[in-house]
């Protein structure tokens, strides 16, 4: 009797929430616990997976040759939020600072581009950074310069590839943040005789901080693994993280090792969450949850 | 924020009913008795072929790509079985896949073409009984160069080394084709394992890293055709498309050799529809459509009888009809097995180098 009352009482619960939790558990929860075990298993010699516990694969991770990308995959991450962040900001509290209509053309400005894939629009900035590109061709028409500039496949591209991709990512909590934010704390620093450069940087930006937060873990994490920017705009040359996982597990056969690579790059993801939980961000904020 | 999320939920509402109906199009279907799965390289299959093969069997093709051999594999192994009825696998990969049981034999009584093969492509050491593979193309990398940029030529893998070709280089993103050239160079096999010989390959690449532009599998012709680089390291039709493209480049048979790659049909392990696909390897035998495939991707064509009506465009072209000789300095790419893992690491460290 008791047990069909719980039930009774459960059933709302089951039904709501078990179909998320099953697609949760097949499509995230099985697929990631695969990768965790087979990332303690060895390569075979035909490119298969041999199930014999090893901890050879996370003895690798450590090669100096690893190490080397990863520090590259983390400067050019660190690049591409730092830059992200001196675009978005403006273009943020500027959009929150307009009205309704023009805050929704903004908006839309900024959504819109997120409707085609972004490996075309990355081919859009191959045609325009090109040696014969769009850009090159202006420049020396203009007689700025004599010779083309090398711009495509350098690490520079990479980073506008990935700062271009990733932006909407900063300019959303960007503008969460600065939209929230309360103007009468601006009126009351004015009254108190602050200038406005004053108050931008002893009121505004502390209060949005959080957004600034949310935005750099929002593109940082993501530029650590985009790989194709990499290959598309940096022409193979420059390797990171996350071309080294597709390298494991596709031209090496040795979906071990690839496995190893993406549980760091899982855990290295967690421990920068939980940092950002620590300074007092919201999870809801990220819009994970 | 709340507002923000509303409108980007509709938005994403917008965007997923459109994508939902974006696959209805095509609903209307000819009358057609039965399927073919064929799961191929890309840019290695014209449409007119298809077409041709769908009209005259009355068996609908359903056309997927990949673009390496080791995607094709992941495909087959970690997809449903018998999701695929007909694939195309190069050389060392027919072996990879033959002795891990994922191919199924051919029904010779209905490929009964396969005498228009150059008997020299076929029962080779991946298939030495000739039951599993039917040759459909060769290719093999080649160098190129524009000549409008370096009037000199080059000759050999040697040259390229030269350090006033600083940044002008475009390369296959292919582990193996790049390793062999580096071992072609030192004069080595290109299945090289002696760990001596194979660290003397990386410092040979390395030293080869400030000269190459980029790298690209895909379509390396692009930047060869639009002048971006003036030194190519790239497969012989792509080379043939760029010069039809560009009268500057000039192919170059590299005096050290070259690395062969001879790719073949195979059926999957539990193909649903074998008999179909036999029937499609058997109607690529055609002369007449074999010679459809060379005439839009320009590979070496091992099909004798296709040979003899090609045209001359084709035949006096030596980036799609290489010179007898230069076939001969050709090495075949094999399954390295585990040393696979040494040239990952040296793979790994040149790139980054």
């Amino acid at each position: 009797m008791k047990l069909k009352q719980r039930f009774k009482k459960s059933l709302p619960k089951l039904v709501t929430v078990s179909p998320v939790s099953i697609w949760l558990l097949i499509l995230i929860a099985i697929p990631l616990v695969y990768v965790l075990v087979i990332s303690f298993a060895s390569r075979s010699p035909s490119g298969g997976i041999e199930f014999a516990f090893t901890l050879e694969n996370y003895g690798k991770l450590a090669s100096a040759d690893y190490l080397k990308i990863y520090g590259q995959s983390i400067l050019i991450a660190f690049f591409t939020t730092v830059i992200s962040i001196f675009i978005s900001y403006p273009f943020a509290y500027h959009m929150a600072n307009s009205s309704k209509t023009k805050r929704t053309i903004l908006m839309l400005l900024v959504i819109v581009p997120f409707w085609t894939n972004s490996l075309i629009r990355l081919y859009g900035w191959k045609t325009i950074l090109g040696t014969e590109g769009v850009l090159n061709n202006l420049l020396m028409d203009a007689h700025i310069i004599k010779e083309p500039l090398n711009m495509l496949f350098t690490t520079p591209a990479v980073v506008l590839g990935m700062c271009y991709t990733l932006l909407p990512f900063m300019i959303l909590p960007l503008y969460a943040s600065i939209e929230k934010l309360d103007r009468a704390l601006l009126e009351a620093a004015s009254d108190l005789g602050a200038k406005r450069i004053h108050s931008f940087f002893h009121v505004t930006l502390p209060l949005t901080s959080p957004g600034i937060f949310a935005g750099s873990i929002m593109v940082f994490i993501p530029a650590l693994g985009y790989f194709f920017v990499s290959d598309l705009l940096g022409g193979g040359n420059t390797m990171l993280i996350g071309n080294l996982i597709k390298n494991q597990f596709n031209t090496s056969q040795n979906w071990p090792l690839g496995a190893a690579l993406s549980i760091v790059l899982i855990i290295v993801t967690l421990i920068l969450v939980k940092i950002y939980t620590k300074v007092g961000g919201k999870i809801d904020d990220l819009g994970v949850a | 924020m709340k507002k923000t999320i509303k409108l980007m939920c509709l938005l994403l509402v917008f965007v997923m009913t459109i994508t939902l109906f974006s696959g209805c199009g095509k609903s209307e279907e000819t009358k057609t008795e039965g399927v073919l799965n064929f799961f191929n390289w890309t840019e290695y299959m014209p449409e007119s072929v298809l077409t041709a093969f769908e009209k005259e069997y009355k068996i609908k093709v359903n056309y997927t790509t990949y673009s390496s051999n080791e995607e094709m594999l992941n495909k087959i192994k970690t997809g449903e079985k018998g999701m695929y009825d007909l694939t195309i696998a190069s050389d060392y990969m027919v072996d990879t896949m033959r002795t891990t049981g994922l191919l199924e034999k051919f029904d010779n009584t209905v490929v009964t073409n396969i005498g228009n093969i150059d008997p020299q492509y076929t029962k080779m050491y991946f298939d030495e009984t000739g039951e599993y593979a039917v040759p459909y193309m060769i290719s093999n990398a080649i160098l190129c160069y524009n000549k409008a940029k370096i009037p000199g030529g080059i000759k050999s893998i040697n040259d390229i080394f030269d350090s006033k070709y600083k940044n002008s280089i475009v390369m296959l993103d292919d582990i193996r084709m790049v390793m062999g050239l580096s071992a072609l160079s030192l004069g080595y096999s290109v299945n090289e394992t002696d760990p001596a010989k194979v660290a003397k390959m990386k410092d040979k690449l390395v030293s080869l890293k400030p000269n190459i532009k980029l790298f690209d599998s895909d379509s390396p012709k692009t930047s060869m055709i639009s002048g971006e680089t003036s030194i190519g390291f790239m497969w012989c039709a792509e080379v043939a498309l760029a010069m039809a493209e560009n009268p500057d480049i000039v192919p170059v048979y590299p005096e050290e050799g070259i690395s062969l790659m001879i790719d073949n049909f195979v059926i999957p392990a539990g193909a649903k529809n074998k008999k179909n696909a036999e029937l499609f390897i058997n109607f690529i035998l055609r002369p007449e459509i074999s010679k459809m495939v060379s005439a839009e991707y320009p590979y070496v064509n091992p099909n004798k009888a296709a040979y003899d009506i090609l045209p001359d465009s084709y035949k006096n072209n030596p980036a799609s009809n290489p010179p007898a000789e230069a076939l001969k300095k050709g090495q075949l790419v094999k399954n390295l097995g585990d040393n696979a893992k040494l040239y990952d690491d040296v793979w790994t460290e040149f790139k980054n180098s």
